[in-house]
């Protein structure tokens, strides 16, 4: 029915691998695998479409259309769940769309040294289902626990929203079984040990491999660090009048040093306004709110009950009301869905248009959080202004330090596209949003995303300024990892490595 | 696309993409996919295009120009509209009410296959099923007989009239092949003081055929069984079969318009309602180890689950092990919405993901209270080591209640 984008030789040499089962020609398959939830330009879909999509089941096939793909120069494109916010998983230039959604095995549960080896293609959800009847959990929880999986997170060193606690993506994963760009299969961990968790035989390989992005390889297992299910868990969400008082008590909470505590959060007045535009889920607050601070922690009772009530005196102390037993468990439990509801879109004229969540991550010091949370928002309200597409949706503030509270911030600025009527200008204009947010970020002394990467137009421009000679560097490894430029061409601007 | 443009089809296309836009761009906007998970048969494919995600998203780029009906027919065969991905979507769950915008998944599907059928571009086994239906007035159910003369065999022996207020609906699977379930259901009735009648010429109801796409058979098919119901009085129609009380309370008022005057019943809610109101006594001890299967059209699409679970605790001796509705929620037999018929094999590996789940409860039964899901699961739970059993709520109640019912 529908002309197949690559020639018959491929195609059967696919087949041959994974069986004609595993290799999708169609037009559907290959345009639903180009989109991200980030917002793209609609009217220009078609540029990203790859010509191929297969379904790999095991890391013998995953490397044979990795050698396929390197002998004939075609580039490959790993896809997880498809929920990165950075376009990692849109093929720039076609190609080979590997998506690894049937490698979702568990492979082994180890209780005693506690971890858990499996596939790429499985979800943290899923996963602690399986897991919960042992008593442990993979605490890697992101606001997309229920949809991302483990190779997109290793794919972007994902954040994870109780990071403070037990770390983040790149703390939990003790080594990891990558296929190289030219199709070898090797372990990359701390040193060579599997379940191992700090060593130091040889270089120090495993960072480079958390936020490649798929320009390195494959991974096709990943061996994760196991923790004990929390017996006690305490929410506690304090509201504010102006948003200084709210960033001085995050800080005295965050520096609270109990390792109990998981995360807290700086939720602002535009976030606020945001979540209330559907009352029905957001418990009603009153007037005078402008900030609200949640607090999280996880543990034994022996150690949560006692911190819990210092961290109430904290926040209070430093400005805070307790809003209350209803707002902090029971929002702190929705929390995975609050985001990247489309209804809530506003056009300035107040008027419901369905609009796509963009969100602008940066890593950023606690000190500067109240400058670039004035400056963003102005950037944001300038476009809003001029072009009737933008709605800010607030900022929001994490801190981040695994194991240590007291760690620097991902703060990030959502933004509201109503993409229906994105064209050339409207994309155009964004872009220069999000340029004119990231020289914000880099301004004061931040880096440009704390999760989500920076491989997206706009955002990507200024990796090389942000890097400065470390960016050299990186080519230099692209290039030798990689001599055909296979492995997901065109991002991070990693094809100036080529350029000679 | 080009030449398409001009033909009837394109129009039909066009009107469709029309009609949908606005609604698939409320997920296409999102895209984050928190639906997949509890999808039943992404969770057996684990291929996107199988996923609520896409069936929107497929909508957007028709739009655009990308895509044709023709490139995404197929891909919409992968649905069991089991409601599952609306509920869990945060469109729906969070915000929906507020918006009075409910994420419309199984709606698109059913649309979806209806331009599918308009444009030509039919599924071989669907098309036969179908054609099957039209020439017997009855889906075709296994090998067995099946005709207007046989409609009412299972109730043979008991006595039933045509006609009056009440009327039992009795789906043919049920009619046909599963006849001890609605013998058992008129025992019940009986015991519990309920006065009903049945059909004088019961046809199929219609709703399969509306899921898979060929409204007009559904519709008329809709015609003579209301036309039925009102030439005898009724007023009230009894289901047993969650897929009937779905095609009455929603694709008939759509066809009748304000004019449809019946209120319809499931049986769970009103066999629940006798044993609350101590019309129909549970007495006999059922010495089992248990658990429920909510049927994806009570749960998920109604929001039908505290009626079972009542039932099922009034049962004397039974070791009921619960899972609650909501878990529920990512569960279902794979039997809905033509699947076995189109992809048999992908209900067989849905039922054993279900059996899987209810084996983790060291269950020797899993009780149903939908007729469709009890041949796979039934399957499925015979093949596995030890057994578990399938049977339905009713079949259950009757038993507790100490009736007899012979086949
Ligand atoms: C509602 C919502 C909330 C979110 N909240 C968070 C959050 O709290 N924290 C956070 O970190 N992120 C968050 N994200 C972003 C997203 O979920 C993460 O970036 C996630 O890590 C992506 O995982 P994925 O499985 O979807 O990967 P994909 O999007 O499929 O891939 C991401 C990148 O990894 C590469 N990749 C995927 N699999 C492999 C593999 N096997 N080998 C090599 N490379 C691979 C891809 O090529 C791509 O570059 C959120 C997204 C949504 C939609
Ligand atoms: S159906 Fe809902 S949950 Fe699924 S992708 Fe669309 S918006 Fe997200
Ligand atoms: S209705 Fe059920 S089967 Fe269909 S897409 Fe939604 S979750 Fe999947």
């Amino acid at each position: 029915m529908t002309e197949r984008a690559i020639s018959d030789a491929v195609y059967d040499e696919l087949v041959g691998i994974l069986g004609p089962d595993g290799v999708l020609t169609g037009k559907s398959a290959r345009w639903n695998r180009t989109r991200v939830p980030a917002p793209f330009p609609v009217h220009r879909w078609h540029e990203h479409v790859p010509d191929v999509v297969v379904l790999p089941r095991t890391t013998e096939q995953v490397a044979e259309i990795v050698r396929l793909a390197n002998r004939r120069k075609l580039p490959v494109v790993p896809r997880a769940a498809g929920t990165g916010l950075t376009d990692g998983a849109t093929p720039l230039n076609g190609g080979i769309l590997l998506d690894v959604k049937r490698m979702n095995e568990i492979r082994e549960i180890d209780l005693l040294d506690r971890t858990v080896t499996v596939q790429p293609g499985l979800n943290m959800l899923k996963l602690n289902e399986v897991l919960q009847p042992h008593g442990v959990m993979f605490p890697d929880d992101p606001a997309s626990y229920p949809c991302s999986m483990i190779g997109g997170r290793i794919g972007t060193s994902g954040w994870s929203l109780i990071g403070a606690r037990y770390g983040h993506t790149r703390d939990l994963v003790c080594s990891l079984e990558v296929v190289l760009p030219t199709g070898e299969v090797v372990r990359i961990g701390e040193g060579g040990g599997r379940k191992v968790r700090k060593a130091s035989t040889g270089f120090t390989l495993k960072p480079l491999f958390f936020g490649h992005e798929g320009t390195l390889g494959v991974v096709t297992e990943a061996t994760l660090e196991l923790v004990p299910r929390p017996q006690a868990e305490f929410a506690a969400f304090f509201g504010y009048r102006d948003y200084d008082t709210a960033w001085r008590s995050t800080g005295a909470l965050a520096r609270s040093g109990f390792a109990t505590l998981a995360g807290v959060v700086l939720f602002d007045e535009w976030k606020l306004a945001y979540l209330r535009r559907d009352d029905e889920a957001y418990i009603e607050q009153p007037d005078w709110l402008k900030s609200v601070v949640a607090v999280a922690m996880y543990g034994n009772e022996a150690e949560v009950v006692p911190a819990a009530r210092e961290i109430m005196r904290i926040g209070r102390e430093s400005g805070g009301t307790y809003l209350g037993d209803e707002v902090s468990q029971g929002d702190w439990a929705a929390r995975h869905d609050r985001y990247a509801i489309p209804l809530h879109g506003r056009l300035r004229s107040g008027e419901v248009v369905p609009m796509s969540w963009h969100c602008e991550d940066a890593a950023l010091n606690y000190s500067v959080l109240p400058q670039v949370h004035e400056e963003w928002h102005a950037i944001a309200d300038r476009y809003i202004e001029r072009y009737g597409i933008f709605d800010d949706w607030g900022i929001f503030a994490y801190t981040n330090g695994a194991y240590k509270p007291w760690g620097d911030y991902l703060v990030e600025i959502d933004i509201g596209i109503w993409e229906q009527r994105l064209d050339d200008e409207g994309w155009a204009a964004w872009l220069n949003c999000k340029r004119e947010i990231t020289e914000v970020t880099l301004k004061y002394g931040g880096s440009i995303s704390a999760c989500h990467g920076a491989s997206r137009a706009g955002d990507v421009d200024y990796v090389p300024q942000e890097l400065g000679g470390a960016f050299d560097v990186m080519k230099k490894i692209k290039r030798t990892l990689d001599p055909n430029n296979v492995m997901n061409p065109g991002k991070y601007l990693l094809d100036q490595a080529y350029e000679d | 696309m080009s030449s398409d443009e001009s033909t009837e089809a394109g129009d039909a296309q066009r009107e469709f993409v029309e009609q949908w836009r606005d609604p698939a761009y409320n997920c296409f906007s999102s895209g984050h996919k928190f639906c997949r998970n509890v999808c039943p048969v992404m969770q057996v494919t684990r291929n996107e295009n199988h996923s609520p995600t896409a069936f929107h998203a497929n909508i957007v780029a028709m739009e655009q120009g990308g895509l044709t009906v023709a490139d995404v027919a197929e891909d919409y065969v992968h649905c069991t509209q089991c409601g599952a991905c609306e509920l869990r979507c945060p469109n729906t769950l969070m915000a929906g009410d507020f918006y009075r915008a409910r994420t419309r998944t199984v709606d698109v599907v059913k649309a979806m296959r209806a331009l599918a059928v308009e444009s030509g571009l039919e599924q071989p086994n669907w098309k036969r099923w179908v054609e099957a239906t039209v020439d017997r007035k009855n889906e075709p159910v296994l090998d067995v007989p099946v005709s207007q003369e046989n409609v009412a065999k299972w109730a043979e022996g008991l006595g039933l009239e045509a006609g009056g207020e009440t009327i039992l609906f009795v789906d043919c699977e049920a009619a046909f092949y599963r006849t001890s379930l609605p013998r058992a259901v008129a025992l019940i009735l009986r015991a519990g003081g309920v006065e009903f009648g049945l059909m004088r010429e019961q046809w199929c109801c219609g709703g399969p055929a509306a899921e898979m796409g060929y409204v007009a058979q559904s519709r008329e098919f809709a015609e003579h069984n209301v036309a039925d119901w009102r030439a005898i009085g009724a007023r009230r129609i009894i289901t047993l079969d969650p897929h009937d009380y779905i095609t009455f309370t929603e694709d008939y008022p759509r066809y009748f318009g304000p004019a449809y005057e019946f209120e319809i019943v499931h049986i769970t809610e009103l066999v629940a309602e006798l044993v609350r109101d101590g019309k129909l006594q549970l007495s006999k001890p059922i010495e089992r180890v248990a658990t429920y299967h909510d049927p994806c059209r009570l749960n998920k699409r109604k929001g039908i689950h505290q009626s079972p679970r009542e039932i099922l605790r009034a049962i004397p001796g039974l070791d009921f092990r619960d899972v609650d509705h909501v878990t529920q929620w990512a569960y279902c037999s794979g039997a809905g919405a033509g699947l076995s018929i189109e992809r048999p094999e992908l209900t067989r590996a849905i039922s054993g993901q279900r059996l899987d789940r209810a084996a983790q409860l060291d269950v020797d039964l899993l009780v149903s209270a939908c007729v469709w899901s009890e041949r796979p699961l039934t399957e499925a739970g015979e093949h596995r080591e030890p057994r578990i059993e399938v049977r339905d709520l009713m079949e259950l109640v009757a038993e507790s209640a100490g009736l007899e019912v012979t086949p």
